[in-house]
C-alpha cells in the first residue's frame, strides 16, 4: 500500500471514528447526557465536530483526486442529484422518501469511496444552498450522505470478489444496501438532537442508567417518532435502485472510460 | 445591504441564546422578532406568504412535539387522564406537564428553523459560495459549476419529460421516470465532459498541488484538539486546561486553512464592504454575547432555565433576559439605516 492510500485510509478511519463518537458519546459518558447543562453544547458541538471531519476529508479528496475532469464530472453529477432533491422539495414523496441516494449509492459502488463520498456531500450542500436548508443540520446530513456513497466501496468488494458483476445478485445486492441506508440515515440523524431537542422525558437519556438502557431508550424514541418515515425512504430506495441501476451503470461505464483522458506536456 | 459576516455573528449569538433557554416566554419573544425580520426581508424580495409558511411550520412543530411528549412522557403530577399501562410505548399518565414540555421542544426546533430560514432569505447563493474558505478552492470551484448547471439540467428535464409525455409515457410509475433521467444523465455529462475539455485547455488540467501531507496532518492535529478540548470540558476538568487545546485546534486550523489558501489564485470582481453600521452592529452582538457568557458562568440568568416539571409553573422573567429577547431586531437597525 503506497503513502498516499495509507494516508487516505488513516484520514478515514480518524474521521469516521471521530463523527460517530461525537454523536454517540451520550451512549457511554454520564457527562455529555447531563441534559440541563448540555442542551445547548452539544449540538453545536457535534456539528463543528462533524464540520471539521468533513473539512478533512473533503480536503484529502481535493488534493489526491480532483482535477479539471473530476470537477466537471462531480459537479454535473452534484447537480442532476440536487436537481431530484429539489424535485423532491417540489413534489413531496411519502414520508422520509428522498430519489436522492440511488446516485449517490452508484456513485461509490461504480467510482470509488472518495467520488461517493463527495457526490453524497456535495448533493446535499448544493441543494440546501439552491433550496435555502442551511441549518445546522446540514454537516450532519452532508457526512451522513457522504458515508452513504463511502460504504458502496464494500459492495464493489463482494461483487468482484464474488464474480456477481452483471448478475441478479448485483441489483439485489445494492438494493438491500439502499435500504439498510435508508434506516441508517435516519437513526444518524436522529442522534444529532436526540434527545436534547426532540424528546420528552422518559425518552431522553437516563443520567443514571447504563448504555443499554440508555440504547433501549433511544431505539423507543425512534420507533415511535421515525421509523415510518425512515421505512418510506427505504421503500423507495429499495425500488429506485432495483429499477434504475442496471441503466445507470452502463451510462456510468461508458463514461468512466470517456474521463480518462490524460494530459501530457 | 448588511455584510455577510455580521449576519454570521448575529445567527451564532440568536443560535446560542435559543439553545441555552427553556423559557417559553422568552422563546415566544424571540419567535415574534424573528417573524419581523423575516417578514421585512421577504417584502423586500418579493417573497409572498413567507410568514405564513414559517408560521404552519411552527405551528406543525408543536402540535408534533406536544403529542408525542404527551403520548411518550409520563412524567408531572397534573394528570388529565390515564392510558392502560398494558399498552406498549403509550400507557401510563397523559399530564399537562409533560404537554408543555412539548411545547417547548417546539418552540426551540421551530425558533431554529425560522433562524435560518431568515439566513437564508439574507444571504445570496453568491455570498453562501463565498464563505468556503479559498482552502478549498476546487471544491468551491465544483460547487459553484453544479449552481450555474442547475437550471440548465431543471430546463433539460423538462424537455425531455415533455418529449416522453408526448410519445404516450404516463409518468405515473416510478419505471416511466427512467426515460428522463438516462437521456438527461447522458446529455448532462456530455456537457461536463465538454467542459472538463475546455477547462484542461485554459490550463486547468494540473491536479490540485496540494499534495504535501503535512496540511492535512495539521488539520487532522487540529481537529483532535478541538475533540480532546470538548471531552475535557465534558469531564468538567479545569478550563484552564480545556481551553489552551480549543485555541490551539482552532489556531491550527485556521492557519492551515490561511496558508493553503494563499496558494489558490482567485479573481474577486465584488467585494463586500464594512460600512460603518456593519462594524456598530458587530460590536453591540459581541458586547451581547460577552455579556451573556459572562452572565451564564456566573449563574446570573437563572430564569432561562425553565422546565415545567414536576409540577407546572409560571416561567420566572429577568429584566436582563428580556434584553436578550431584542436580539433578532438588531438587523432592523441597520435595515432601517439602508
Amino acid at each position: 500500500m503506497n503513502s498516499t492510500r495509507l494516508l487516505r485510509l488513516a484520514t478515514d478511519l480518524i474521521v469516521i471514528f471521530l463523527g460517530l463518537f461525537s454523536l454517540t458519546s451520550p451512549f457511554f459518558f454520564t457527562q455529555a447526557r447531563d441534559i440541563d447543562n448540555q442542551a445547548a453544547a452539544f449540538p453545536i458541538m457535534v456539528s463543528l465536530i462533524i464540520l471539521l471531519c468533513l473539512m478533512i476529508v473533503i480536503f484529502e479528496a481535493q488534493t489526491s483526486l480532483l482535477d479539471s475532469k473530476m470537477i466537471a464530472f462531480l459537479a454535473v453529477l452534484t447537480a442532476i442529484n440536487a436537481g431530484l432533491r429539489f424535485l423532491e422539495n417540489a413534489i413531496p414523496g411519502p414520508g422520509g422518501f428522498s430519489p436522492i441516494f440511488f446516485l449517490i449509492i452508484l456513485s461509490g459502488y461504480y467510482f470509488g469511496s472518495r467520488i461517493g463520498f463527495l457526490v453524497g456531500a456535495m448533493t446535499l450542500l448544493v441543494s440546501a444552498i439552491i433550496t435555502g436548508g442551511i441549518g445546522p443540520w446540514l454537516p450532519g446530513q452532508m457526512i451522513t450522505a457522504g458515508w452513504v456513497g463511502q460504504s458502496a466501496i464494500i459492495l464493489t468488494f463482494l461483487v468482484d470478489k464474488f464474480a456477481w458483476r452483471g448478475k441478479p445478485v448485483e441489483i439485489i445486492l445494492l438494493s438491500g444496501f439502499g435500504g439498510l441506508w435508508g434506516i441508517l440515515y435516519g437513526v444518524i440523524m436522529n442522534l444529532w438532537f436526540w434527545p436534547f431537542l426532540g424528546a420528552g422525558a422518559g425518552q431522553t437519556f437516563s443520567h443514571t442508567a447504563g448504555a443499554l438502557e440508555n440504547l433501549q431508550r433511544y431505539v423507543a424514541y425512534y420507533l415511535a417518532t421515525s421509523l415510518v418515515w425512515d421505512i418510506t425512504r427505504t421503500v423507495g430506495n429499495i425500488l429506485i435502485i432495483s429499477i434504475m441501476t442496471t441503466s445507470v451503470l452502463k451510462v456510468f461505464q461508458r463514461f468512466k472510460q470517456r474521463f480518462s483522458f490524460q494530459i501530457q506536456g | 445591504m448588511i455584510h455577510s459576516i455580521v449576519w454570521m455573528i448575529w445567527l451564532l449569538v440568536v443560535m446560542v441564546f435559543i439553545l441555552s433557554t427553556r423559557n417559553p416566554i422568552y422563546l415566544g419573544l424571540i419567535l415574534v422578532g424573528l417573524l419581523f425580520l423575516g417578514h421585512r426581508l421577504a417584502r423586500e424580495k418579493k417573497i409572498k406568504n413567507w410568514v405564513l409558511a414559517n408560521l404552519r411550520f411552527l405551528l406543525t412543530m408543536i402540535l408534533l412535539s406536544t403529542l408525542i411528549n404527551g403520548f411518550f412522557s409520563h412524567v408531572g403530577q397534573t394528570i388529565l387522564f390515564t392510558i392502560p399501562q398494558k399498552w406498549p410505548l403509550i400507557g401510563g399518565n397523559f399530564t399537562l406537564e409533560s404537554l408543555v414540555y412539548g411545547v417547548i421542544n417546539g418552540l426551540v426546533i421551530g425558533a431554529l428553523y425560522i433562524l435560518f430560514n431568515i439566513i437564508n432569505l439574507a444571504l445570496s447563493i453568491k455570498q453562501l459560495t463565498r464563505m468556503i474558505p479559498r482552502a478549498f478552492h476546487p471544491i468551491t470551484m465544483m460547487v459553484t459549476i453544479s449552481l450555474t448547471f442547475f437550471p440548465s439540467i431543471q430546463k433539460r428535464a423538462r424537455e425531455i419529460k415533455e418529449a416522453q409525455m408526448i410519445r404516450g409515457n404516463p409518468m405515473k410509475k416510478i419505471v416511466d421516470w427512467l426515460p428522463i433521467l438516462i437521456p438527461l444523465l447522458v446529455t448532462s455529462l456530455e456537457n461536463a465532459f465538454l467542459l472538463a475539455e475546455s477547462m484542461t485547455t485554459r490550463g486547468f488540467h494540473q491536479p490540485i498541488d496540494l499534495r504535501a501531507p503535512g496540511n492535512l496532518i495539521s488539520l487532522i492535529l487540529g481537529t483532535f484538539f478541538v475533540f480532546s478540548g470538548w471531552m475535557m470540558h465534558l469531564f468538567n476538568y479545569p478550563r484552564y486546561l480545556s481551553a489552551p487545546l480549543f485555541v490551539i485546534g482552532f489556531g491550527l486550523i485556521l492557519l492551515t486553512l490561511m496558508a493553503v489558501g494563499k496558494h489558490s489564485k482567485i479573481t474577486r470582481y465584488h467585494h463586500e464592504e464594512w460600512k460603518p453600521m456593519d462594524i456598530m452592529i458587530t460590536i453591540i452582538i459581541a458586547l451581547y454575547l460577552v455579556i451573556f457568557i459572562y452572565l451564564r458562568w456566573a449563574d446570573g440568568l437563572p430564569s432561562l432555565n425553565y422546565s415545567p416539571y414536576p409540577y407546572l409553573s409560571m416561567p420566572a422573567l429577568q429584566t436582563i433576559g428580556l434584553l436578550f429577547c431584542i436580539l433578532p431586531f438588531v438587523p432592523m437597525i441597520i435595515k432601517r439605516h439602508d
